[in-house]
C-alpha cells in the first residue's frame, strides 16, 4: 500500500481500485497517469495498492544489483557499444525483478551443483565429436515425421497441400505448430485454426522449415531433469529464436523464420553432450562458473572440444539443411565462415540471450560480441532496447507454445 | 521506462590492458606458476587486477608488472598474484566414484602389498590441495579402509598448494557447508565436529597431514620431497598448457616408487602429455600407474 503522496505516474494498481462507496474507480493493472492522480485526490482515497517497482529499490539494492550483473561482463571488451548496451538493459530488466521480489543468487548457489552420479560413456580424449555422434545415430533412430518433411522441403514441386497433410498426421507436432503461427513470432490479426491455413498463410518453404526445426527438438525429450534444468536450456534456445528474428528482421533480404529455427537449435550439440557425457558437461557448466568463463570455452577445456563440434556431424548426419546447420555451427565464430550475415545474427542473439537472462537467474558470463560480426550484422547499438521490449511481449505466449 | 541507472555508468571499471603488457603480464605469471591464461581472457585480467593496482597505487599494468619483477616487496606480491589466477574449487569426497574405484582398487592393492612386505607405511601427495578438502579426505579413505589396524601404519600425506592463503585455511581445518557439498552426511557426522566457524576436522584425520606451500613448476622443490606410492593431482593441470603438464607429470613419475600410482582429475588426461605411465582402467577412473 501507498500513501497518495508516494504515488506519481507510471505506476501500476496490483489489485482493482474501490472507491469508500464501493463503487470500482479503477482496474487493477491500470497505469496511473497524472489525470488519474487528480482524480484521486478529488474523491479523497488515501491509500493505494500498487505493483513493486524499481523506486522501491535501495540503494544498498541497487549497488548490489549493478555489481551483480557487472560479473556476467567481465569477459566482454568493457569499451565495446554494443557490449555497454547490453549491459544497462541487464541492469534494468534485473532491477525490475528485483522489485519483483527476486532475490539475487549468492555465490554458493551460484557455484553449486552436485555432479556426483553421473557416467560418461566416453573418456575424455577417446571420443572424438565424429564419434560420439556416431554412437548417438547407431543408437536412436530419428523421427520418421522429421524426414518426410524434408522430402517435401527439397522437392520443389510439392504442394501446400502435401505438407499440410504430412504435418497433419503428427498431432502434438501439429499442435505446436498452430500455436507458434497464432503467437507475436508470426503476428497475424486472425486465428489460425488449421494447419492447411498455416501453409497458405506463411507459406509452404516457411513452415515445412518450422517444422522441420520442430520435429528435430522432439528427438530430445528424455533427457534427464537431475541432469539439467530443460525448462532453463529451452528457454534460452527460445529466446535465442526469437532475438535472432527479430534482429534479422532489423536487415533487408534476410528470411526471419528461419533464423528463429536456427536460434532455436543453436545449442543442439549441447544436447548430445548432455546425453553421451553427462558427467563432463556438468563438469564444464561448474567450471565455467567457477572460472567466470564463457560455457563454451570450459567445454573446450574439459572435453578438447565444444558443442558447436558436435553439432557439425550432427546437422549432417540429420542432412539437415545446410545454410541453417551454417548459422547453428558457427554461431561463436561467425568469420570463420565465408558469408558471415546470417552466423553473425545468431552469434549477437545468442549474446542477447545471456544478458536478458541474468535477470532470471542465469548463470554464464557473456561469450562476448565479436567486432566484426558487429559490424557486418548491420545492426545498431540503439535497435537494442527496443527489440529487448519487443521480446518481452513475445517470450511467454511463444514459450507456451512449446509446452 | 525510466532508468534507475544512470547511462553514464560504465562498463569499464578498471585501467585498460594493452595487448603488450597482457603479454608481459601472461609469460610472467606462466613463467612462475605453469597456468597458462588465453589472451580471450583479458578483459577478465583486467578487472581482477584494477582492485590490486588501485591498492598499490600503480596507474598503468606496465607499472604493475614493473613492480612485480623489480620492487622489494616483490616475493609477497608474488602470493598476491597467486591467489589473484588461481581458482580453488574444490569439496570433501569430490568425484566419489573415483574415490570409490580408487579405495576398492588402488588404495586396497597398494595395502595389501605392504602388509605382505611387512611394510606398514603409506605415502601419498596430494598436489594442488587447495584448501585442503582433498588430502582429509584421503585420510578419512584411509580410516575407513584399515579401521583399527590403521594405529600400527604410518602414513603420510603431503598436502601441496601454490596459494599460502589456502594452505593457512587447510591447516585451520574449519568448513562451511560449502566443502560438504558433495559429502555423505554420516562422513560429515564421524569425522568433523561442530565448531564456531562451521565443522572442524577431528584431530585423528589432520594428524595424518602435513601441508606445505610449494610451486608445482619448482621441480628443485619437488625433488626434496619423499617418494610417494600415489599422488593424487586432481583439477589443477588443466590450467596448464602441455609442456608445463609434461614437467609436472614428469615429477609425479620421478617421484612415484615403481608401482606407484596416478590419480587425475575427472576430465584431465594423460593422453597426448605422457606415454611412461599404464592407464589401468577401472570403472569410475584411470589410475595411472608407473610399472616397475
Ligand atoms: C581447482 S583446485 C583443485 C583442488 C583439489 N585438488 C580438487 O580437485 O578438489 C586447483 C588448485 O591448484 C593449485 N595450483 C595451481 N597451480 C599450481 C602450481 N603451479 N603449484 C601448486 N599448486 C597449484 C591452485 O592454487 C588451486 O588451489
Amino acid at each position: 500500500m501507498k500513501h497518495l503522496d508516494e504515488l506519481t505516474a507510471g505506476m501500476t494498481l496490483a489489485s482493482d481500485l474501490i472507491a469508500s462507496d464501493g463503487r470500482l474507480l479503477f482496474k487493477s493493472g491500470t497505469e496511473l497517469e497524472d489525470r488519474h492522480l487528480t482524480l484521486l485526490k478529488r474523491v479523497g482515497v488515501t491509500e493505494v495498492d500498487v505493483e513493486a517497482g524499481t523506486g522501491d529499490l535501495s540503494d544498498d539494492q541497487i549497488r548490489e544489483i549493478e555489481e551483480y550483473v557487472r560479473d556476467f561482463f567481465l569477459y566482454v571488451d568493457p569499451d565495446f557499444a554494443p557490449a555497454i548496451q547490453l549491459f544497462h538493459l541487464a541492469l534494468n530488466l534485473t532491477a525490475n525483478s528485483v522489485a519483483e521480489g527476486w532475490e539475487l543468487p549468492d555465490l554458493n548457489q551460484r557455484r553449486a551443483t552436485n555432479v556426483e552420479h553421473m557416467e560418461d560413456l566416453f573418456l575424455i580424449g577417446m571420443g572424438s565429436p565424429d564419434t560420439i555422434v556416431k554412437h548417438e545415430s547407431e543408437l536412436t533412430s530419428f523421427p520418421d515425421i522429421y524426414f518426410r518433411i524434408k522430402e517435401v522441403l527439397e522437392d520443389e514441386s510439392a504442394s501446400a497441400d502435401k505438407i499440410a497433410k504430412i504435418v497433419s498426421t503428427d498431432m502434438s507436432l501439429a499442435a505446436k505448430l498452430i500455436k507458434l503461427v497464432n503467437s507475436p513470432l508470426y503476428g497475424f490479426p486472425q486465428t489460425i485454426d488449421s494447419v492447411s491455413r498455416a501453409v497458405a498463410l506463411v507459406g509452404a518453404k516457411e513452415l515445412s522449415t518450422l517444422a522441420l526445426g520442430i520435429s528435430a527438438i522432439n528427438y530430445f525429450h528424455d533427457i534427464p531433469a537431475e541432469l539439467v534444468d530443460m525448462k532453463t536450456f529451452w528457454r534460452h534456445s527460445i529466446t535465442c529464436g526469437i532475438f535472432a528474428k527479430l534482429l534479422a528482421g532489423t536487415q533487408t533480404g534476410l528470411a526471419p523464420e528461419r533464423f528463429f529455427i536456427a536460434g532455436l537449435l543453436h545449442d543442439v550439440g549441447r544436447l548430445i553432450m548432455f546425453k553421451k557425457l553427462p558427467y563432463a558437461s556438468t563438469e564444464a557448466m561448474l567450471f565455467a562458473r567457477e572460472n567466470s568463463i564463457p560455457l563454451v570455452e570450459a567445454e573446450r577445456s574439459i572435453m578438447e572440444f565444444c558443442h558447436t563440434d558436435i553439432s557439425e556431424p550432427l546437422l549432417a548426419s540429420w542432412k539437415f539443411p545446410e545454410g541453417l546447420s551454417n548459422m547453428i555451427n558457427f554461431h561463436h565464430n561467425p568469420m570463420e565462415f565465408p558469408n558471415p550475415l546470417e552466423p553473425a545474427i545468431i552469434h549477437i542473439a545468442d549474446n542477447m540471450a545471456n544478458a536478458v537472462e541474468i535477470a532470471q537467474g542465469g548463470m554464464y558470463v557473456l561469450p562476448g560480441i565479436d567486432e566484426e560480426a558487429w559490424e557486418i550484422s548491420g545492426v545498431k547499438p540503439e535497435m537494442l532496447e527496443g527489440i529487448v521490449e519487443q521480446y518481452k511481449e513475445q517470450i511467454d505466449i511463444i514459450l507456451s507454445a512449446f509446452t | 521506462m525510466g532508468s534507475l541507472f544512470s547511462s553514464s555508468i560504465s562498463l569499464r571499471k578498471s585501467v585498460k590492458i594493452t595487448d603488450d603488457e597482457f603479454i608481459l603480464l601472461r609469460d610472467f605469471i606462466y613463467e612462475k606458476s605453469g597456468i597458462f591464461v588465453d589472451i580471450k581472457r583479458k578483459y577478465l585480467f583486467e578487472s581482477r587486477f584494477s582492485k590490486r593496482l588501485a591498492e598499490l597505487n600503480l596507474p598503468s599494468f606496465a607499472d604493475y608488472i614493473k613492480f612485480l619483477k623489480y620492487d622489494s616487496m616483490k616475493a609477497a606480491e608474488l602470493s598476491t598474484l597467486f591467489e589473484l589466477v588461481t581458482t580453488n574449487e574444490t569439496s570433501f569426497c569430490r568425484d566419489m566414484r573415483q574415490l570409490d574405484a580408487f579405495q576398492a582398487n588402488v588404495l586396497k592393492e597398494k595395502i595389501d602389498e605392504q602388509r605382505k612386505a611387512g611394510k606398514l607405511e603409506l605415502n601419498i601427495w596430494s598436489a594442488g590441495c587447495s584448501s585442503g578438502e582433498e588430502p582429509y579426505t584421503l585420510s578419512i579413505l584411509l580410516h575407513e579402509s584399515l579401521k583399527m589396524e590403521l594405529a600400527r601404519w604410518k602414513i603420510n600425506i603431503t598436502a601441496v598448494d601454490l596459494s599460502p592463503a589456502m594452505i593457512d585455511r587447510a591447516k585451520k581445518g574449519v568448513y562451511g557447508d560449502y566443502a560438504f557439498k558433495t559429502t555423505p552426511d554420516d562422513i560429515k557426522k564421524r569425522y568433523f565436529s561442530k565448531d564456531a566457524g562451521g565443522w572442524k576436522i577431528k584431530p585423528t584425520v589432520a594428524k595424518l597431514v602435513n601441508f606445505k606451500q610449494m610451486n608445482l613448476n619448482d621441480s628443485m622443490s619437488l625433488k626434496r620431497l619423499a617418494r610417494s606410492h600415489i599422488v593424487f593431482c586432481r583439477n589443477v593441470i588443466i590450467y596448464f598448457d602441455e609442456e608445463m603438464k609434461r614437467k609436472v607429470v614428469g615429477s609425479f613419475y620421478d617421484n612415484l616408487m615403481p608401482g606407484g600410482y596416478l590419480m587425475l582429475g575427472h576430465s584431465e588426461t594423460l593422453h597426448k602429455i605422457s606415454s611412461t605411465f599404464k592407464p589401468i582402467y577401472h570403472p569410475g577412473t584411470i589410475a595411472y600407474q608407473k610399472e616397475g
